[in-house]
């Protein structure tokens, strides 16, 4: 990929108060919905967990967790979004991305990692299985406003790595 | 020093001055106030106590000690010396220099009052009297570096520079064989460069390369000794030599344009306005190519040829020069190539190649002739330097449509906004262009450019308030706007200050502009420390290059703006001046007076408002300071709003002040004696007037405003009376024989003279304008043919050889000038209104027409796409979220974009 067999680097870079606008600036072209203050809010407070992507020092993409307490206290970590921009896509950026993501939860012993996923939605659903993740609901209905309305919970349990003794 | 008191007293006033030396002003006070109660007229301490309180912010109190000090003791050269130095301390130099000169006069050696005193002599360009005493410093002491240094410097600066190198040669004939030790090799370095740069200024060329070449093991500087041998050489016509060294010089900087010009000048292929013949084009490009292959990472050695090229090999080269530069993604690459759209045809052939290479991506992936795929950014990159491209030839419209595609392909890259913004402003619309800076902006908050730039759109879009708020941002916590000020931010100042004058706010925009003109009275104060420094120091080229620059320092263009804006301000004021009181009585004496009383009430309380509010600042100022110890307190600014600027007796007379520095720094400015004029016609000094208008036919015969000053003053000079008085027949004689050396004038009346110039510039709108404009003052009843002279004008398209693209003729600027002299001097709002209609057509996005895509009308796109905008999403009716919850449902739909 990229011009002439050059390598090209992606870089990643967190979110904060003073470029947030980039992350906005990328939801409104990626995605046909507008996402609230909780949302950005959540994605800042999730730290490390929310990135953008960097391709040539352009910002082209990002991953924007959630993380969420269980019962009992252990943690897991919800994927609100991840897009890539139209132009750059199939150059790995997503993928650096989701890699991210599931390496921070090998280190922080986090073992849960979820999302939704529509239900006919197949290209996503073949690029989350490439990374291990299964389907383990579907909830009818989930959806008002498209067709299909139902959608996927897909989960990647992690393997939380060996404790050396 | 204080020889006068008894022994105990003599060692308290030593105390004094050693206190004061080493900034103990406590102790020294104590001293003093010993000293005083038992001889409390001793003139001496008084003074130094008044010198001492003055480190102590107690000004009045100074003042009035050394003076008293003086006065009981004028054979005192220490009292004198002290006066001097107090107001030295408050920037009164000439009055400094005096006070010295009385100390000298007692104590004709005093060495500490010679050096201070050529200090203000440096400062004050009294360079005669700096000759003299840096003389005398070298007699009384000739074992000092210094004074040597200093003697030969204060020559130099005297104009005599063979004087200064024969000082310098004798002071190294006063050096040991081994000079310098290994510390001050620089600095001997610094001053051998010094005298060698000295010979080549007095031409004496041959002796310089000689002296440098035999100093060469003792010049430190390699760098600095290499450009001066190239520059010797050169000037030697030694060029062979010169040729080989600015190699050597290339091979250490392959980036520097200047050692380019010099081969090419040491080969023979230099010209000034960079035409050659076809045979030096060729023989360039081959020396090109083959320098190109030896520094093949210089960027520069790939950019000289496009200037020189052209027609096919400029295209080749051209296309070579920005292939990986949009690959790369370099945002400047089109200010880079900029100055190419002055050359003739090659903004054309630029066009047509980068629209072949846009082409050529979007459809194959790829450059012309090439498989490899270009990154994904490669095309926006193109877009962004297309619409560029556009937008230097004038064609908004499609400048937008380039800018919108790249914008849609890549929205995160901050550098489109501000290019939009640029065009938007280009094409006519602040209030969009400001929308879109602040878009820009808010991308990256860390930003200090793009917040800058934000704020500079704002204020073209009159949007003060917001801007200042924007600004203040980037600046320190706390004394907020008075930050911008201590960091003499002048393009704020300059813009803000251009806005409240546009807005007819003359007392913020004086403010703003005379803050400007402070600036530089400070830059001119700072170099008063670099007169000691630099001599310690040696930095000798550096230092009278500094003095160089800031004798022609008020001629650089802010300082211009700044001085041109307030004086456009004070010839309002003139022309209507805000109301005096008692014009506000009179007024008030017509209300009834229950009503007068109401208003004097709310005067008195308003007042009262301003007061407190100013002591409460004072009061946070105080505290603040006692926390942070010994930062010196800063006044409150009693006029934030420049009200009492207004006030002033005589607004011309202010004005004057500040042409008299344009024009003796810009003589070269048309605007210069184009504001003389309209000064001096208020003024009725006719002879000025008249000398404004010869300077104006000598720099631009053929400008509109020249036309309109020239027919303007001889118009009214005709309906003058006749001479009465002496003075009168003097003017009126010298009128009569400058007249005829006005060729315009030469045997017509000035009605001809008018029909002649429009003879001559019929297919101009400006010139077409000026002649309307002086038809209706010449003749008023001819208003009418006045008018149809302009509204016949008509909008061709520009020849297509130059940087613009197929666009009309006539520019949005002088369109608005022509509506603006409709409406305020020939008051026909008809036609006005005819015309505006007339220019919203040609100027769709401006918003002073009114144009149909401009942010001044309601439905056009601008405020559709601004609306869109704002609420984030354009789909978001098809999806109405209705709660929080809702939104993460629809958070499934993110998968769609990935592959």
């Amino acid at each position: 990929m990229g011009a002439g067999g050059r390598e090209v680097s992606i870089s990643l870079d967190g979110v904060r108060d003073k470029n947030l606008m980039q992350l906005k600036k990328l939801n409104t072209a990626l995605f046909p919905v507008r996402y609230n203050d909780k949302y950005y809010a959540d994605a800042l407070a999730s730290g490390e967990f929310t990135k953008l992507a960097y391709y040539c020092d352009i910002c082209v993409g990002s991953i924007a967790c959630r993380l969420e307490k269980k019962e009992g206290g252990a943690v897991r970590v919800y994927i609100m979004t991840l897009g890539v921009l139209a132009p750059y896509r199939g150059l790995g950026v997503g993928t650096k991305l989701l890699n991210h993501v599931l390496d921070l939860c090998m280190k922080q012993n986090i073992g849960e990692v979820y999302l939704h996923v529509q239900t006919n939605n197949e290209d996503a659903i073949k690029f989350y299985k490439k990374f291990g993740f299964e389907i383990t609901e579907t909830i009818h209905n989930y959806y008002t406003n498209i067709t299909p309305p139902d959608c996927y919970v897909v989960t990647k349990f992690v393997a939380q790595p060996q404790t050396k003794k | 020093m204080g020889a006068s008191l008894p022994p105990k007293e003599a060692n308290l006033f030593k105390l004094i001055v050693k206190s004061y030396e080493t900034k103990q002003y406590k102790k020294g006070l104590k001293a003093a106030d010993a000293i005083l109660k038992k001889f409390p007229d001793h003139g001496e301490t008084l003074s130094m106590k008044g010198l001492t309180l003055n480190c102590m912010d107690r000004k009045s109190e100074a003042y009035e000690l050394v003076r008293l000090g003086l006065k009981n003791d004028l054979k005192s050269h220490v009292c004198w010396h002290v006066y001097g130095l107090l107001y030295r301390s408050d920037r009164e130099y000439r009055e400094a220099i005096k006070c010295y000169r009385n100390a000298l006069k007692i104590d004709p050696d005093n060495i500490e009052i010679l050096r201070d005193l050529s200090l203000l002599q440096a400062q004050m360009r009294d360079l005669a009297g700096f000759v003299e005493t840096r003389q005398q410093l070298l007699t009384l002491k000739p074992n000092h570096r210094m004074n040597w240094i200093g003697f030969a410097v204060a020559q130099h600066l005297n104009s005599n520079g063979s004087k200064a190198v024969d000082i310098l040669e004798a002071y190294e004939g006063t050096l040991e064989d081994d000079y310098p030790p290994d510390n001050e090799r620089c600095e001997h370095g610094e001053m051998l460069l010094y005298k060698i740069s000295l010979l080549e200024e007095c031409g004496m060329v041959e002796r310089a390369l000689e002296e440098l070449r035999k100093k060469e093991p003792k010049i430190v500087d390699k760098l600095a000794y290499k450009e001066q041998e190239v520059s010797l050489l050169e000037k030697l016509g030694r060029f062979d030599e010169g040729e080989e060294l600015y190699k050597k010089l290339l091979s250490m900087n392959p980036d520097n344009y200047r050692y380019y010009e010099g081969l090419q000048r040491c080969m023979g292929l230099y010209s000034a306005n960079g035409q050659y013949s076809p045979d030096e084009i060729d023989r360039l490009e081959a020396l090109y190519v083959s320098l190109s292959k030896q520094y093949s990472r210089s960027s520069a050695v790939k950019r000289i040829p496009l200037d020189f090229l052209s027609a096919e090999k400029f295209r080749l080269a051209a296309e070579n020069y920005i292939r990986p530069f949009l690959t790369k993604g370099v945002p400047s690459l089109f200010s880079d190539l900029s100055p190419l759209y002055d050359h003739s045809g090659k903004a054309d052939i630029l066009e047509q190649l980068v629209l072949e290479l846009e082409h050529s991506i979007k459809t194959t992936g790829g450059y012309p002739g090439r498989v490899d795929k270009e990154p994904p950014s490669t095309l926006m990159w193109t877009l962004f330097y297309l619409a560029q491209h556009y937008d230097r030839r004038g064609q908004y419209d499609v400048a937008l449509g380039k800018i919108d595609e790249a914008i849609e392909h890549t929205p995160t890259v901050i550098d489109l906004y501000s290019v939009k913004s640029r065009i938007l402003k280009h094409a006519g619309d602040p209030v969009a262009a400001a929308a879109l800076a602040d878009e820009a902006r808010c991308m990256d908050l860390a930003d200090r450019y793009v917040n800058s730039e934000c704020v500079k759109r704002m204020l073209q879009a009159d949007q003060v308030a917001l801007a200042e708020k924007t600004a203040v941002l980037f600046t320190k916590d706390g004394e907020q706007h008075n930050n911008l000020h201590d960091m003499q931010c002048m393009w704020y100042e300059l813009a803000s200050g251009e806005s409240y004058l546009r807005q007819g706010d003359l007392g913020r925009a004086l403010k703003k502009f005379l803050a400007v003109e402070k600036h530089y009275a400070d830059i001119t104060e700072d170099q008063f420390d670099f007169h000691s420094y630099c001599l310690r120091k040696m930095t000798l080229r550096t230092y009278v290059e500094m003095l160089k620059f800031q004798d022609r320092l008020h001629s650089y263009s802010y300082f211009r703006k700044a001085a041109a804006g307030a004086i456009k301000c004070y010839l309002k004021l003139y022309d209507s001046p805000s109301k005096s009181s008692a014009e506000e009585d009179e007024e008030m004496s017509k209300l009834p007076p229950s009503q007068k009383k109401k208003l004097r009430q709310k005067q008195r309380k308003a007042e009262a408002r301003a007061k407190k509010e100013a002591e409460v600042k004072e009061e946070a100022n105080a505290t603040a300071v006692s926390k942070s110890g010994k930062r010196p307190i800063k006044p409150v600014d009693l006029d934030p709003h420049g009200e009492k600027l207004l006030q002033v007796e005589d607004p011309l007379a202010e004005a004057t002040k500040y042409l008299k520095l344009l024009q003796k720094h810009s003589s070269d400015s048309l605007e210069t004696h184009l504001l003389s004029f309209e000064v001096n016609m208020r003024k009725q000094k006719i002879l000025l007037a008249l000398q404004a208008v010869k300077h104006m036919v000598r720099l631009d015969a053929d400008n509109p405003d020249t036309h309109r000053c020239l027919i303007k003053f001889f118009h009214k000079v005709g309906s003058m009376l006749a001479p009465v008085t002496d003075a009168e027949k003097l003017i009126w004689g010298v009128l009569e024989a400058e007249r005829p050396t006005f060729t315009q004038l030469q045997g017509k009346s000035l009605i001809e003279a008018n029909t002649l110039f429009l003879e001559k510039h019929r297919d101009s709108l400006t010139h077409r304008a000026a002649v309307a404009e002086m038809i209706s003052v010449m003749e008023p009843s001819k208003k009418k043919e006045a008018i149809n002279l302009i509204e016949e004008s008509s909008n061709n398209l520009v020849s297509s050889d130059g940087a613009l693209g197929p666009v009309k003729k006539w520019r949005l600027k002088d369109c608005i000038a022509v509506h603006k002299l409709l409406v305020t001097i020939l008051y026909d709002h008809e036609a006005a209104l005819r015309w505006k209609v007339r220019c919203a057509e040609y100027f769709p996005f401006s918003a002073y027409f009114e144009g149909s895509c401009s942010s001044a009308v309601t439905n056009s796109s601008y405020n559709q796409m601004h609306k869109l905008h704002e609420n984030g999403s354009p789909n978001e009716s098809s999806l109405p979220l209705s709660s929080n919850g809702n939104v993460e449902k629809l958070e499934g739909l993110k998968d769609l974009v990935i592959q």
